[in-house]
């Protein structure tokens, strides 16, 4: 594959297509753009976490002043379902609450207040039911039911070898367990959209979100119609990192697709922060035990582990977060013998689902903080223990998954190691008196491209060429993450037009083809070779006319920045010519293209297989301080290294890799969303602390390329990738300057100074 | 209903509002002007905020009939699509706009810092902006924007 010095503007830092409209402030969020004659919705949610619903009395809030009308189950024309992968979350909730994040009644009024004011003049009677709170109690108590066919949603198994024969193996055996915390999403941007009925057809849903055909979909089952009748375009979202991706975004388009029907006129629904905070989908709690067999010098034999993810009330992606989490659950390391056990459960919490990372955080940060732990008991630097067992070219993964040429994990470790200056600080903390203890700690990551094993990977997108620039079409959606820009870039590159000329339209499923969810950090993959196809087809397109034209062959004919030449020193056509030329010919320069992704499948009794297609690899060291009186962990610095296959850009990449970092920390040390018997103790931005620019520390980052065959010029998957390492580099961090484990998330001050003082 | 008369990017405006009313509804409910943003109701997140009478203030937390006599900078006030501010092409050139939606509030309270200090310190950047959150970008991005725009100030 050629390196990145031989493109014109792949591997090139260039600015992203949608930021002139979002550095002036135009009006292009959901909650922007609702109409000034639209009603507004207010929801009545569940005051219990586990009942009965005995009656939902509506009169009195119908009667109010202002007031349209109050939605209840009974007024859903087609399915009341709003779920992600099962069928078991209503819309709206009838027979029995399971959360507080359960949503009894819509409230349709001419303005917010007068919604909000009725809303709680709705009076519901409940019975109550004895409430489950965690999953212990979930799998201790078969009896008291969350859903009728049981509590356990989904149960994973990977056996590779013989674990017995492992341990037998091994001189020393480590066994520890790990807690992780229900981490909130929080988008700067609430959850928010409106609908509006159509003149030729049912209705327009417009609103903050991920996957607008997935949202079609559920609305048209909602409303009992075809899918044909509903539109859905996806206004500008401000932020998700997975939670827009599940139950809201579906909500939100129902309840008001509903209303707007029944109303005749648009009609909108805009989250508060509490809200936000109560209804959308979490990151699964984990508890995951390991037990390590190592020889004494230092070679992996065996590895136990069980790993339980609280999915809450509803299963909403749960089972494929499970998933994801126990193919990566031993880290990127070779263990011939291998033995892990996964459960999905139940509880009264409200909904765990998509979160940036899905299930790999989880599973890294154990699986990191494990392999100190093994170190330390080997009296082995953490770095070196890691490099006698890491995956590198020819290995054989967890899932009996032999690695092709594409692992730059040795590199990325290699680069940490040399650019924190490791082993020189290793020694240095260690050494360090007083109360201010400073300690350096390291995770090594890997992460398995888009989908996988998850369902089926298809993405289609079209292209078209005019004079004025290309304008592509693709269903896969822009929220921050810059990947369509990235597309924008591969296109320009492919066809030859300059990066300014290349626009994309909304996504709008009346116009644009499905191209499966965006997700799975997917875009860049699977987008890019769609649109690197449809891109390849124009341009095989032109190169024949404009080889007739500049007497040549077609594989000789070159176009950059717009200009068509022959190789050598020959005459120059304008694109815009050449253009002109083909309409003429009657040659058209719109593509459509389709790529699927093939090849992934795995054992379900063993999990053994090819999960997925191919591995994103990164390398992360912490530098803490820790001050040992108040318990007071922060990161002073993080150097970062990841192997991004092909780095389409280069200033994406940092964005990427400083925001999934500074999620990370926050996950690693002041992020938690406390359920209280299952109701959400702090749904605000001042009891939910999330990083401000004062608590992220210099961020290095290093990208390395060692092409995938997935993705357009190599490139892979790396939106996801980097919040998975660093909660455990800053935790093994702490252990180094502190001599003490916290096992559980977050590190707050309270487990630090009870870890030191015992 | 109260009269308000203010100043809101450098234009006088009068506007009827309720006793109730923050600034942030007035701005963008009755003046149509969507850059400030609610990402909270309760000053947390910083996403509402504009600078009012030279101070950056967190807009949903003000009322609105408290602005009477004000003069109000919104972003809808800053560069045009023609002419970006210095600010906003750091901002676009740094890459420190991904989701955009704090990006207004962003930019504004770089503007005040930077209105009252030529070249601030990356201290003194981080502490002005740490009242708005940013899930995105992770904040370095940002302060390399300001960082860049401060010193391509003092070039002239």
């Amino acid at each position: 594959m050629r390196s990145s010095s031989q493109f014109n503007i792949i591997g090139k830092p260039v600015e992203r297509i949608d930021a002139v409209r979002k550095v002036l402030g135009d009006p292009v969020y959901a909650a922007d753009l609702i109409p000034n004659d639209s009603l507004h919705i207010k929801l009545v949610r569940a005051q219990l976490p586990h009942a009965k619903i005995v009656n939902i009395d509506i009169s009195t809030a119908s009667r109010a002043k202002g007031v349209r009308g109050v939605l209840t189950a009974r007024d859903i024309p087609g399915v009341n379902i709003s779920s992600c992968i099962i069928p078991d979350r209503p819309l709206l909730a009838h027979g029995k609450v399971r959360c507080v994040g359960d949503i009894i009644a819509a409230v349709i009024a001419e303005d917010i207040d007068t919604a909000a004011d009725a809303a709680s003049l709705v009076n519901v009677e409940y019975e109550p039911l004895p409430v489950i709170s965690s999953p212990s109690e979930s799998l201790r108590h078969e009896s008291i039911k969350v859903h009728e066919n049981g509590n356990i949603v989904r149960h994973l198994r990977i056996r590779k070898g013989d674990v017995e024969k492992g341990f037998a193996e091994s001189d020393i055996i480590v066994e520890n367990s790990y807690a992780t915390q229900f981490q909130d999403p929080t988008p700067i941007e609430p959850e928010a959209g409106f609908s509006r009925p159509n003149s030729d057809g049912l209705v327009t849903f417009r609103g903050s979100m991920q996957n607008p055909h997935y949202v079609r979909g559920a609305i048209a089952r909602i409303l009992g119609t075809r899918e044909d009748k509903v539109r859905v375009v996806q206004a500008d979202t401000g932020g998700t990192f997975g939670t827009k991706s599940d139950e809201v975004a579906m909500d939100i388009g129902g309840l008001t697709a509903i209303s707007s029907i029944m109303m005749h006129k648009p009609v909108s629904l805009v989250y508060t922060r509490e809200e936000s905070m109560v209804l959308h989908s979490k990151r699964h709690p984990f508890t995951i035990k390991h037990k390590t067999g190592v020889t004494k010098d230092g070679l992996l034999r065996a590895a136990e582990i069980e790993l339980v993810a609280d999915t809450g009330a509803y299963a909403s992606n749960g089972p494929l977060v499970l998933l994801r989490a126990i193919f990566h659950s031993t880290g990127p390391y070779v263990i011939p013998n291998v033995k892990a056990d996964g459960l999905c459960v139940y509880t009264n919490n409200t909904i765990a689902g998509s979160f940036r990372g899905f299930g790999n955080p989880q599973a890294h940060f154990a699986a990191e903080c494990q392999m100190d732990a093994v170190a330390s008991k080997l009296g082995m630097d953490p770095l070196e223990f890691r490099l006698k067992n890491i995956l590198r070219p020819g290995a054989s993964t967890a899932s009996g998954q032999i690695l092709d040429e594409s692992v730059g994990l040795e590199e990325c470790a290699d680069i940490v190691r040399d650019s924190s200056r490791w082993s020189d600080k290793r020694a240095e903390y260690k050494a360090s008196q007083g109360r201010l203890r400073k300690g350096i700690g390291l995770a090594l990551m890997y992460h398995g491209n888009s989908i996988g094993p998850e369902g089926a990977d298809i993405a289609t997108a079209t292209v078209t060429l005019t004079k004025s620039g290309v304008v592509f079409k693709i269903g896969l959606t822009e929220y921050g993450t810059g990947a369509r820009s990235g597309l924008a870039q591969i296109i320009a590159e492919v066809i030859g037009v300059p990066l300014e000329l290349v626009k994309d339209e909304p996504a709008d499923t009346a116009t644009t083809e499905d191209s499966g969810g965006t997700f799975a950090s997917r875009t860049t993959v699977m987008g890019g070779r769609a649109v690197m196809a449809a891109a390849r087809a124009i341009r095989d397109k032109l190169n024949k006319v404009a080889a007739e034209l500049l007497e040549c062959h077609p594989s000789d004919v070159t176009i950059q920045d717009g200009i068509v030449r022959r190789s050598a020193r020959s005459r120059m056509i304008p694109l815009g010519k050449l253009v002109d030329e083909c309409s003429r010919r009657g040659v058209g320069l719109t593509e459509f293209a389709r790529y699927t992704a093939t090849g992934s499948a795995f054992d379900e009794n063993t999990g053994q297989g090819t999960p997925y297609l191919q591995y994103t690899f990164g390398a992360v060291v912490a530098e803490v301080e820790v001050d040992t009186g108040l318990g007071l962990a922060r990161a002073i610095k993080l150097t970062t290294a990841y192997d991004v296959g092909r780095a389409i850009n280069p200033r994406g990449l940092e964005g990427q890799i400083e925001g999934g970092a500074a999620q990370a920390l926050g996950y690693a040390l002041m992020e938690e969303l406390v359920h209280k018997n299952c109701e959400v103790a702090n749904p605000s931005l001042s009891e939910y602390l999330i990083p401000t620019s004062i608590d992220v520390p210099e961020i290095e980052s290093h990208l390395v390329e060692y092409p995938g065959r997935l993705g357009p010029f190599g490139a892979k998957a790396m939106g996801e990738p980097p919040i998975v390492a660093p909660a455990a580099a800053i935790v093994n961090a702490i252990y180094h300057a502190t001599g003490v484990w916290v096992r559980e998330l977050p590190a707050t001050p309270d487990k630090i100074l009870l870890a030191i003082s015992l | 209903m109260r009269k308000l008369i203010f100043t809101v990017n450098g234009k006088r405006r009068t506007c009827l509002v309720r006793d109730h009313e923050t600034l942030l509804e007035v701005l963008r409910n009755r003046l149509g002007l969507k850059g400030a943003k609610d990402g909270c109701s309760t000053g947390d997140c910083g996403a509402c905020a504009v600078i009012v009478d030279n101070r950056l203030v967190n807009s949903c937390l003000m009322l609105a009939i408290q602005a009477r006599g004000s003069k109000i900078l919104t972003i809808e006030g800053i560069g045009s699509r023609q002419r970006l501010h210095r600010l906003q092409r750091a901002f676009i050139e740094e890459g420190a706009v991904q989701c955009g939606y704090c990006t207004p509030a962003m930019i504004l309270a770089a503007k005040s810092l930077l209105d009252h200090q030529i070249k601030p310190s990356e201290e003194a950047i981080r502490n002005e902006i740490s009242g708005i959150l940013c899930r995105c970008t992770g904040y370095n991005q940002i302060v390399r924007a300001i960082q860049a725009s401060s010193q391509r100030r003092t070039r002239r």
